[in-house]
């Protein structure tokens, strides 16, 4: 173990682990403070369903309540995103900035380097994990909320394995490849699929074990919150993380250390085939040198495709069908749900195909894709440019600074246009699909709606780009402000008497008028427009006033 | 426009903060000159182009450029102007061609023909991606773009980093084609060398400060230079000190070195007459040795 790069590991990445362990605390206690001042009675007929999907325990105890929604779901993926982020970044993202060959050079084995920063990634995650646990004590003692009978310590523990999981995975993949964006790209594929997976498949009968292939059935199947610590599922995790630690060393050990070449794209590859040569030059030469919003478009698209695809394919077209699988009492209960109850899940009403919509697809997944890829793309937007040290070239040439923000908020306009009409025609079509019937123009509404929400986070992100010239502060000022303001919304109408404080987020703009129903709500969408309008406005406004960054 | 000065900084200051990057600049570049800028590093060079660029904006005084101002009218002189920045960094997964598009679709097309010519005089490949270019070759590539709008001002930060002597020679003479056609360059440089074979006047910086601006031809007739001798047996420094312009004499038993821009053959003569010269070497001063010698004073930063 090299103490050196075990604690140079922990201060390049402790400040994203504790932003994120500070905003869950935050949740913890809102959630919480809510939670308190509700009428319980109506959780205790929640159905099976909405608690496989949210992990809520059924002795429905306020606290515990707010353990399984705040920690079960979002706290896991906030945590285990992070792990991924710092996995992926441990070896892969050494090569990318050309270190890798200067950490070598020192007379330290490549599986001592390895090692070291694992452990460095297991002890950030590990007291993440503590201070989570921290939390979970003091949010009770603060609000004067019971919890016994529950195991908040347990749930915490499978959390932090299930991170820990995904973030040695991401090593694994990026120190076998080298490449960073595989790494993150595939492993949180994976926890995506998996959370999404664990969540669907007990709604169908029969269906139920199939939930054991993904991983995050071994953080949530044992409903750690309420039954204590699994210690099966705690050692198929640990066996899990062995199995990717021992990857990571051979797999790292054998390769050739990438240089800080680029990787060979399709495009590049037709390009040096003398057939397709001239057709492949005017489509990279000419088309995406066109214009700065083109090229900016077109450094993002495999993430835009893969995010589009996804919720045509999986929250789209499949759902249509698997409707109609659907266990009837299931359907007939969630239709005797109370409204306050619905709004935390996203409103969905399972005894209508809308209902089920609402809640696989819009409540919740469809906001996180398009805010993903509007959220990258506004921090990256001119960040990216001033930390790669390409804005000052930019920026001799005779454009202005309102020109270049203006061409990267188009490229990002389009960007959530295309997810937002990837869940669109995905929706419409698995309402074809499986004979639901439902109305193709309230779809394009709830699909507008949706596109448009990204854009006003996108632009918050674009925002924080423009102002700081770092694409960190952009990414996660936006993401905590987004989890915040989601949650707001989704908690705040739970409580009758503070229920009209929702609209303080731009989320209840989005489908608080029941548009699958209701149809498109202009008004709503132009207050998500001009919210829009306003943020790129502030961001020209602040990025015309500053230095650029020197950075290098 | 105002055709006898091509770039004039009036009291260019620069503050981060308590950090005096750039304190009271003045300078005044005619058309159809190289203008060398000198300075060790972090002397305030790349902050004074970056200035210029309109990349960071002053804390006080004012900068032109073909007398357009550099905040108020930044886009327009951009339309004039070559740039090449410090540490050159461009978009690593675009060959160079397509780096060389890009930019010119910002500029409203230009002469291919011309970008051809320049990648063949700098011996440039334009086919490979610039992330897989080493850095010398990514240089040419910074290079053709600066050069191929024909730009009136070039201005340029280190532009011949990398470049092998070769290039660098033609690269020198793409420099003296443009004055000859009436254009301006603001070359920033910490190697002498480079800059005593191209420009007409030089400017020195030094901690955020203008301490000299000298022709080229004034600074060489300082001709100062370090020199090496070494004897059969040990010496005395005194007989060293002795001969006119003799500067921070060192013995080391056979070995004696100093700062010289006296006579050559004063200090010979008196080298050979007190024992057996082995050998001797010489060569340039570095520009922190001409600093030291002749602007010790002006360099002070003040307190």
């Amino acid at each position: 173990m090299l103490a050196n790069v075990f604690t140079k590991t922990i201060a390049d990445r402790w400040k994203g682990m504790t932003i994120g362990v500070i905003s869950l605390f935050a949740l913890l206690v809102m959630g919480m403070a809510v939670y308190r001042d509700i009428d319980l009675s109506v959780y205790t007929s929640l159905p099976e369903a909405y608690r496989s999907l949210f992990n809520i325990p059924t002795d429905a105890d306020v606290g515990a309540l707010a353990f399984g929604v705040i920690y079960g779901s979002y706290g896991a993926l906030i945590v285990a995103s992070l792990a991924i982020a710092i996995g992926a970044a441990t070896i892969a993202g050494e090569e990318r900035n050309g270190t890798i060959g200067l950490l070598l050079a020192n007379p330290k084995s490549r599986t001592i380097v390895l090692t070291s920063k694992g452990a460095g990634l297991t002890a950030i995650v590990a007291a993440a994990g503590l201070a989570l646990w921290g939390t979970a004590w003091l949010t009770p003692q603060i609000l004067g909320v019971n919890t016994t009978g529950m195991h908040p310590g347990a749930l915490i523990l499978h959390l932090t394995m299930v991170s820990l999981f995904f973030g040695l995975l991401a090593l694994a993949i990026g120190a076998s490849t080298g490449k960073t964006g595989v790494a993150s790209g595939v492993s949180a594929g994976v926890m995506a699929i998996s959370f999404v997976a664990v969540g669907l498949l007990p709604l169908f009968e029969g269906w139920e074990d199939l939930a054991r292939a993904f991983p995050w059935y071994y953080f949530t199947g044992a409903d750690p919150v309420n039954n204590g610590v699994d210690w099966a599922h705690i050692a198929i995790l640990i066996a899990g993380c062995v199995v990717f630690a021992v990857v990571a060393v051979v797999g790292f050990k054998r390769r050739d250390l990438r240089s800080q070449t680029v990787g060979v794209s399709v495009i590049d590859r037709l390009r040096s085939n003398p057939v397709t040569k001239q057709f492949a030059d005017r489509l990279a030469g000419s088309v995406f040198v066109s214009r700065i919003s083109i090229k900016t478009f077109s450094e993002s698209q495999a993430l835009i495709y893969i995010t589009a695809a996804l919720m045509f394919l999986v929250m789209g077209l499949m759902l249509g069908p698997m409707y109609n699988l659907l266990d009837e009492t299931l359907r007939n209960l969630t239709g005797q749900l109370p409204d306050a109850m619905l709004a935390m899940f996203g409103g969905g009403d399972m005894s209508t195909p809308e209902g089920w919509y609402q809640l696989e697809t819009f409540g919740m997944m469809a906001p996180i894709a398009v805010l993903a890829v509007t959220m990258v793309m506004g921090a990256r937007s001119l960040a990216a440019e001033e930390e790669h040290r390409t804005m000052g070239l930019l920026l001799s040439n005779p454009i202005s600074r309102s020109y270049v923000l203006f061409e990267k908020t188009i490229a990002m306009v389009v960007g959530g246009a295309i997810v937002g009409f990837s869940i669109f025609a995905g929706v419409a079509g698995g309402s074809l699909l499986g004979g639901l019937g439902m109305s193709i123009g309230n779809i394009a509404a709830t699909s507008l709606l949706a596109a448009l929400i990204g854009l006003v986070f996108g632009a918050l992100a674009l925002l924080l780009s423009a102002a700081t010239g770092r694409v960190k502060i952009a990414v996660y000022g936006s993401t905590v402000v987004a989890v915040l303001l989601y949650l707001w919304n989704a908690l705040i109408p739970l409580n009758v008497n503070i229920a009209g404080w929702a609209k303080w987020s731009p989320f209840y703009y989005y489908l608080s008028s029941d548009p699958l129903n209701n149809g498109m709500n202009w008004g709503h969408g132009a207050i998500l427009a001009a919210l829009t309008l306003i943020l790129v406005a502030l961001a020209v406004a602040l990025f015309n006033r500053r230095d650029l960054r020197q950075t290098g | 426009m105002n055709d006898q000065i091509a770039i004039r900084t009036e009291g260019l200051t620069k503050h981060y903060g308590s950090v005096e990057a750039l304190n009271d600049l003045d300078i005044d570049i005619r058309p159809g000159e190289i203008f060398g800028f000198l300075g060790p590093n972090g002397a305030g060079k790349t902050t004074t182009i970056r200035t210029l660029l309109d990349e960071i904006h002053p804390t006080a005084g004012r900068a032109e450029i073909l007398g357009l101002d550099t905040h108020q009218q930044s886009v327009e002189i951009r339309r004039h102007i070559g740039y090449v920045p410090g540490d050159l960094a461009m978009y690593p997964r675009l060959t160079g061609r397509d780096t060389l598009t890009f930019f010119a679709n910002l500029r409203g097309g230009v002469d291919w023909g011309y970008v051809d010519e320049l990648a063949d005089r700098l011996d440039a490949d334009l086919s490979k991606k610039v992330g897989d270019l080493s850095s010398g070759n990514r240089q040419k590539v910074g290079l053709i773009q600066a050069f191929m709008n024909k730009p009136e001002v070039l201005i340029m930060d280190e532009p011949s980093a990398g470049l092998d002597p070769l290039v660098q020679r033609e690269f020198q003479s793409m420099l003296r084609e443009e004055i000859a056609k009436g254009g301006t360059v603001f070359l920033s440089s910490h190697t002498l060398s480079e800059v005593q074979r191209v420009a007409d006047r030089v400017g020195i910086i030094r901690h955020g400060r203008l301490i000299a601006v000298e022709g080229v031809a004034g600074l060489r007739a300082k001709g100062i230079r370090r020199v090496d001798l070494y004897f059969d047996e040990p010496v005395d420094t005194s007989v060293f000190e002795a001969v006119t312009g003799t500067r921070d004499v060192i013995v080391q038993n056979h070995h004696v070195s100093m700062s010289f821009d006296g006579r050559m053959d004063e200090l010979l003569a008196a080298a050979t007459q007190h024992a057996t010269l082995v050998d001797i070497n010489t060569q340039e001063a570095d520009l922190e040795e001409i600093f030291l010698t002749y602007y010790r004073d002006e360099a002070e930063v003040p307190a």
